[in-house]
């Protein structure tokens, strides 16, 4: 596969040449040669950043927004994974009836769930492993620690698993003294660094390699200013094979889990779930209870729909599908809640809970590539994220639904065809219903108002930038918009936002 | 686990199960799955290689263990460490005997390794292979590179096929139902660093697969 873009894929960049240590990023420049934004209504200005007693997407992503250079660096690295997605997607003939069937057998596992769970936990329970069940990220934490108490063992390494960070399991266990290490290279970066991932496939793709160096260098003793990424990734690999050596506990997440049959399967181009679970004692898979697929052949649809819709590769390196513990190992599957039966219950919002978690949406997504996944400040951020975390907290995640344009391209990328904006939207009314729309947000929606009933302003400033002030006014408040810049814009939406909008509204 | 957790577990178990009862939907069908775009069956060799050759990995069609061991002499040279779980490549490796049951720790200085699978497919070059065909669950992943071997005969078209050949699998014999089992497409590799691709994260840092082909003459691969 070779990509038009100058970024190697099948060739790794062998050297650094004549590269600075650390990148000099530029000041923002303000664009000024565009719409006059001081015209807004005053309350279409969001109160500063600084003023609120958490930052929301919109403050975080202004952050994001000072460095201009990296948010373009961000936004191009991301459509470029996004279009190997396409050329991966349009290799196979028959890809919109595989996202139809993906999306149907999900139904069906909505439909009857309870169902598939009782089935799988008596079929993994007669394979020889031991089932758990965490009605929220608390129990899930607790269930582990008293795993990991049991044997006597305060170190371990896990794979990775979004459904951790999700539990904030790390440092659960961190304070109880355990050590955790992450394993997933990107992973190891972000937790050296000290930061969750940004991204749920690519966890450290908000760093530079130069960054990584200096991680590097810092925690695993590399040469100073060496960022050649074959380099830094052995280094890893020396570094977390004692590891996976010398740790008897592993965790990994899981992918899918087969009712049938009580297996259940990870998929990791790195190899770190498999290094980890067949050196270890101990083997502990966390799940949340919408990973549950019918039967095994159902893995077929899924397992061609992933990877490309991931990384645009046909299918991950190891597709590893665990059904008995080995001889003289233990083998757990913690089976997780939180907050998932009960957005089942939401009609609106339940096909949410079909997602395979390709972040197909974030790549596609203009504002998480122009925002970072840290602006979301929840673990699964994009689009996704966005329609998942108000069902945990919907105060605290009231901002996420409005952190979006609505362009409508993640659900046209989602393989397992989630109404992601159409649910993006209907969130919007339903928290502005609740009353858990922040002043600010509040202010979104006057914006939006406002907007649409002065066609001159919104139309003047051209499509994205359409979009854009609709949406982020929080760029407009600094004065600058890298949005104009934007090169890749997804696919129009088929009829205009004002007529989409107005065909919507109540 | 002591007493108190469990019944906590168990209490859960019952919420849980009770809440998701109460809130799905009324039931839906599963769909009729496809069955993919067919391959002419003289493709699917050709088209397996392909795939692989675009993951980082290496094919060859040979006619014989003898030409595989050949090659591996060619390849490997320096290999100090081999083992094998083909009976046939005894002579030139640690047996699969030798290594079965070990402390998997112990594999960890696993130079080559060479594996029987079952079969290929062609749309992603992924191999299956199940816990009986790797001696150890760990050895694919901890030797330094890996060497599977495939009939030329086995490989499928794609995943839908897969599936049905990993059924078929298992009713032919219980020895197929694994505890373990994976698809492997590839050496191991990452690109989280800049998406740029390295081959070699944690496992293999080369794949070669031999596509075995008995009724190969030897004539003209030398
Ligand atoms: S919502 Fe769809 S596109 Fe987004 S991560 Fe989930 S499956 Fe992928």
């Amino acid at each position: 596969m070779s990509g038009s873009n100058q970024k190697p894929l099948e060739v790794p960049e062998q050297s650094e040449g004549n590269e600075q240590g650390s990148p000099q990023w530029g000041e923002p420049k303000l664009s000024s040669d565009r719409t006059d934004f001081n015209a807004l209504p005053e309350f279409a200005k969001l109160p500063k950043a600084n003023s609120r007693h958490k930052q929301d997407h919109a403050a975080l992503a202004a952050e994001f927004n000072k460095d201009e250079p990296r948010v373009d660096w961000h936004d191009e690295t991301l459509w470029w994974v996004r279009q190997k997605r396409d050329k991966a997607a349009a290799r196979v003939p028959e890809w919109e009836l595989l996202r139809d069937t993906a999306s149907r057998i999900k139904d069906n596992v909505l439909s009857n769930l309870s169902g598939y769970l009782r089935q799988f936990e008596e079929e993994a329970t007669r394979n020889g492993i031991t089932v758990h069940w965490a009605a929220d990220a608390n129990e899930h934490n607790e269930i582990v620690l008293s795993i990991l108490s049991r044997h006597k063992i305060d170190k371990m390494v896990k794979s990775k698993s979004m459904l951790t960070e999700e539990c904030h399991l790390n440092e659960f266990l961190h304070e109880k003294g355990i050590d955790v290490v992450d394993t997933d290279l990107g992973e190891r970066v972000v937790q050296l660094a000290g930061e969750p991932p940004s991204h749920i496939v690519l966890p450290c793709i908000h760093l530079k390699k130069q960054e990584i160096g200096e991680i590097f260098h810092e925690h695993l003793g590399t040469p100073k200013g060496n960022a050649d990424p074959q380099f830094l990734t052995h280094a890893a690999r020396l570094h977390l094979r004692e590891k996976f050596l010398t740790r008897r506990v592993a965790l990994t997440g899981v992918n899918f889990a087969v009712a049938e049959t009580g297996e259940f399967v990870v998929c990791t181009n790195e190899g770190n779930a498999d290094m980890g679970a067949h050196l270890a004692d101990v083997h502990i898979a966390s799940m949340g209870i919408e990973k549950l697929i019918p039967q095994r052949r159902h893995l077929g649809v899924f397992l061609r729909l992933l990877t490309r819709s991931a990384t645009g590769q046909p299918i991950t390196t190891y597709s590893s599908h665990f059904r008995r513990p080995r001889q003289g190992q233990e083998m757990h599957i913690v089976l997780v809640d939180n907050g998932r039966s009960v957005h089942l219950g939401r009609k609106d919002f339940r096909n949410s809970l079909k997602c395979i978690r390709c972040a197909a949406c974030f790549n596609t997504c203009p504002v998480y590539r122009r925002s970072g996944g840290h602006s979301y400040h929840t673990a699964v951020a994009g689009p996704i994220g966005s329609i998942l975390s108000p069902n945990l907290d919907m105060k605290k995640y009231a901002d996420l639904p409005f952190a979006s344009t609505l362009c409508g391209s993640c659900s046209n990328v989602c393989p397992v065809k989630i109404d992601i904006h159409e649910q993006l939207y209907k969130w919007r009314q339903v928290i502005v219903q609740e009353g858990y729309a922040a002043a600010g947000k509040t202010a979104v929606m006057k914006t939006m108002n406002w907007v649409l009933s002065h066609p001159g302003v919104y139309h003047t400033a051209g499509k994205t930038g359409r979009w854009f002030m609709l949406n982020a006014p929080f760029t407009v408040k600094n004065g600058f918009n890298t949005w104009y810049r934007q090169r890749d814009m997804p696919t129009p939406p088929k009829q205009s936002f004002g007529d989409w909008y107005k065909k919507n509204k109540k | 686990m002591n007493e108190s957790s469990n019944t906590a577990t168990r209490n859960s178990r019952d919420k849980i199960l009770n809440t998701v009862h109460g809130n799905q939907p009324a039931p839906r069908e599963l769909p009729p799955l496809p069955e993919g775009t067919p391959v002419a069956p003289g493709d699917l060799a050709p088209t397996f290689i392909t795939a692989l050759e675009a993951i980082g990995a290496t094919a060859y069609i040979v006619s014989g263990f003898d030409r595989i061991a050949t090659m591996l002499h060619e390849q490997f040279p320096g290999a100090r460490r081999i083992v094998t779980g083909c009976p046939q490549l005894n002579a030139f490796a640690e047996a699969a005997a030798a290594a079965k049951g070990l402390d998997p720790h112990l594999l960890e200085n696993v130079e080559l390794a060479i594996l029987p699978a079952h079969f290929g497919v062609a749309e992603n070059g992924a191999c299956w292979i199940t816990e009986t065909q790797m001696v150890e669950r760990a050895l694919p992943f901890i030797a330094q590179r890996l060497v599977l071997v495939i009939p030329h005969s086995s490989i499928v078209p794609n995943m839908h096929a897969a599936y049905d050949r990993i059924a078929a699998l298992e009713a032919e014999a219980p020895a197929n139902t694994y505890g373990f089992s994976t698809f492997i497409a590839g050496p191991s590799k990452t690109a989280d660093i800049e998406q740029s691709l390295v081959l070699g994260a944690h496992g293999p840092i080369s794949l070669t697969v031999f596509l075995l082909d008995e009724e190969l003459s030897d004539a003209g691969y030398f």
